[in-house]
């Protein structure tokens, strides 16, 4: 029986270390293993015995990519354990940031990670001069999302105005109205970039999962309304831990989750678009359907599509709040109490989720971080292994590619996935 | 002209300072018409991670054995090598678990510890002999335009060598330690970020790390006149930089 190695050392534009090894015996993938090896950083280890209100700035450092998130998270979740309710306006000005960074964070791997592999090129760098048009549309939006987020949160990566129960500080009416302006031109750019991803040749493959994403009735779910999935789970956030359970991997720095009742799932832009499609706006809806997109989709590699169609939700979504916002200077105070909180938001990459315990001196007694990665872990390797076995035929070289493509197309990060 | 040869390598971190170069907005496109990236396994698959390299930038802290072996490599084949950001300066956030017995740390994390080979975070200078310092957290994007642009033209690099405290007077800001009282980090901490919390209204918490002439026994004794109990003063000498003992000396006091 024939016998083909796959050995990736370094899977490159990820966001992260992991390696890729593949044994196939025949057709079949005898032993498949997506090795991360980044090395793990201890967050849940040393956030023990810290004040609560160090955690968003030390969390927003588990990711460069989104920071954001994973204050956002932190936040909600202290504030749930101490009984803080925030006010609808730092609701809405933490949606923005969150909106903003999505939309960045989706630009960045589509033109830099993920299109290279599209037309054959080792990278971004490689695409110059014959890409210039594109990655200049990448640069201006990348700049306008960037700027968004720093209006906001004082700076675009790692922000440092968002703290417990609000902001220590607000963009002025005349940065909104510039914002405004900004934004409309970039839809243009999103469009484009919709009509781009459309036409990366996408390799035929088709795999079901258990598509899993917050969902709320009245809004594209960020960091409200409850769990839900393509299998019919339907639980509030709080419930998080009672049916989602993390597993130790011996070859992996990253923890595996699975749902307990059922196995692999897959968190992200396509598992939100599968679940909630129809609260995009009739517009990026229209265009989908322009592009040929159409849910339930069970292709792996159009997560990227479909980032690119939230990408332009996204920036429309943050114009028609820039509109009509009119920001206040607000009471931010707040009692230290006891308790223990856990929140869900959706990351640009998917399912986050964040739980503290924290004792009446406001000291870190537990943490409990899961993220994207980590939630979608178990499903690309399934996807992997189908993917394999259909393609066993194929020179290493070839099989190795696509492996490469697929994990690419998940927009892993697996820095955040150790923490 | 010669382009100038570039390598970008990552240990433990957030990835948040190689993530700059693409945040380095309208600088980007015209960087790579004078740099030539030639390892970067975030942007670019391949590459030549044998390098030689004009300059090597190295993000993350130093947590494993492994990364110190390829350090050593890189250190060889690079003209300059240069910590870009608060973890690979100071150690940064991965940091925090030294002032912790490093078993008690990773218990918490992990049931299995035989597959874990984790050492207490060091900046990158304890092993390797740097050629400067891009600070930030992320690393500042007005640093790593001096770099590159001294590199071009065979300067010295300027970066700022005082304390977060000459930029909020520069920017006419009303002092928070002393008008408001706030445990501010700024007289501590390098400058470079624009006193960007400050800005903000929010007290400096040292992200960029200690200025060399930091005095941080007189600023925790400051704090505890603010109040602030032992153990919170020494949190705030602990979180970015504690390997660093510009910062150390701040929290040896209270510990």
């Amino acid at each position: 029986m024939s016998e083909k190695v796959i050995s990736i050392d370094y899977l490159a534009r990820v966001e992260g270390e992991t390696a890729i090894e593949i044994n196939i015996k025949g057709k079949e993938p005898q032993e498949l293993k997506l090795k991360i090896f980044e090395p793990p950083r201890f967050f849940e280890g040393f956030l023990v015995g810290r004040k609560y209100y160090e955690v968003p700035d030390i969390v927003a450092r588990i990711c460069g990519i989104c920071p954001v998130s994973h204050m956002t998270t932190a936040l909600r979740a202290i504030e749930k354990a101490m009984g803080i309710n925030p006010s609808e306006q730092t609701k809405i000005l933490r949606r923005l940031m969150s909106l903003s960074q999505m939309v960045s964070s989706h630009l960045v791997h589509l033109y830099i990670l993920a299109m290279p592999d599209y037309y054959g090129y080792p990278g971004a760098q490689e695409m110059l001069p014959e890409f210039t048009e594109e990655l200049s549309r990448l640069m201006r939006m990348k700049k306008v999302m960037n700027d968004l987020t720093a209006a906001i949160g004082g700076r675009a990566s790692h922000p440092v105005s968002a703290v417990v129960n609000g902001f220590t500080d607000l963009p002025s009416s005349r940065m909104v109205e510039k914002l405004h302006r900004d934004l409309e031109k970039t839809e243009d750019d999103a469009v484009r970039t919709v009509r781009m991803v459309s036409e990366f040749p996408f390799a035929s493959f088709f795999r079901k999962a258990e598509y899993v994403a917050l969902n709320a009735a009245n809004r594209y779910a960020m960091m409200e309304g409850s769990i839900v999935s393509s299998e019919g789970l339907d639980i509030p956030e709080e419930d998080y831990e009672e049916y989602f359970e993390e597993e130790e991997v011996s070859y992996s720095m990253a923890k595996r989750a699975k749902v307990k009742a059922g196995g692999p799932l897959m968190v992200g832009a396509l598992a939100r678009l599968n679940l909630k499609f129809d609260q995009l706006s009739p517009s990026v809806r229209k265009l989908a359907q322009e592009v040929g997109f159409r849910t339930p989709d069970h292709n792996p590699f159009h997560n990227n599509l479909a980032q690119s169609l939230e990408l332009l939700y996204g920036i429309q979504e943050c114009r028609q709040i820039l509109e009509n916002l009119e920001l206040f200077p607000e009471d931010s105070s707040y009692r230290v109490r006891a308790g223990e909180g856990g929140a869900v938001t959706e990351a640009p990459r998917g399912l986050l989720y964040h739980r503290y315990a924290i004792n009446a001196r406001g000291v870190i007694e537990k943490a409990n971080i899961v993220t994207p990665t980590v939630h979608n872990f178990a499903n690309i390797e399934e996807d992997m292994r189908h993917l394999v076995r259909q393609n066993s035929d194929l020179p290493e070289r070839k099989i190795a590619l696509l492996c490469e493509m697929l994990a690419r197309a998940y927009d892993p990060c697996f820095s955040c996935s150790v923490h | 002209m010669k382009k100038i040869r570039l390598g970008i390598f990552k240990y433990s971190c957030c990835a948040g300072c190689q993530f700059q170069f693409f945040f380095f907005q309208e600088h980007v496109l015209e960087t790579l018409g004078v740099v030539d990236i030639v390892y970067c396994k975030m942007g670019t698959s391949g590459g030549e991670k044998e390098g030689p390299f004009d300059v090597a930038l190295i993000e993350g802290a130093i947590t494993e054995s492994w990364q110190v072996d390829e350090l050593k490599k890189i250190r060889e084949v690079s003209r300059f090598l240069v910590p870009i950001g608060s973890c690979a300066v100071n150690g940064g956030i991965p940091a925090i678990k030294n002032i912790y017995p490093e078993i008690e740390v990773e218990k918490r994390v992990y049931k299995d510890l035989s597959v874990i080979h984790s050492v207490k975070a060091h900046p990158i200078d304890e092993y390797v002999r740097v050629d400067g310092y891009v600070r930030g957290c992320p690393m500042g994007e007005r640093e790593l335009l001096e770099l590159l642009s001294s590199l071009l033209l065979n300067t010295k690099p300027s970066f700022p060598e005082y304390c977060v405290c000459v930029e909020c007077k520069l920017k006419g800001i009303i002092c928070l330690l002393i008008a408001e009282g706030k445990p501010c980090m700024g007289p501590v901490t390098n400058a470079g970020c624009g006193a960007l919390c400050p800005s903000h209204g929010r007290a400096c918490y040292g992200c960029w790390g200690p200025v060399s002439d930091a005095n941080a026994p007189a600023l925790a004794k400051k704090f505890e006149q603010l109040g602030l109990a032992p153990d919170d003063i020494v949190r705030k000498f602990t979180q970015f930089a504690s390997p660093r003992i510009e910062f150390r000396k701040g929290a040896e006091m209270y510990e």
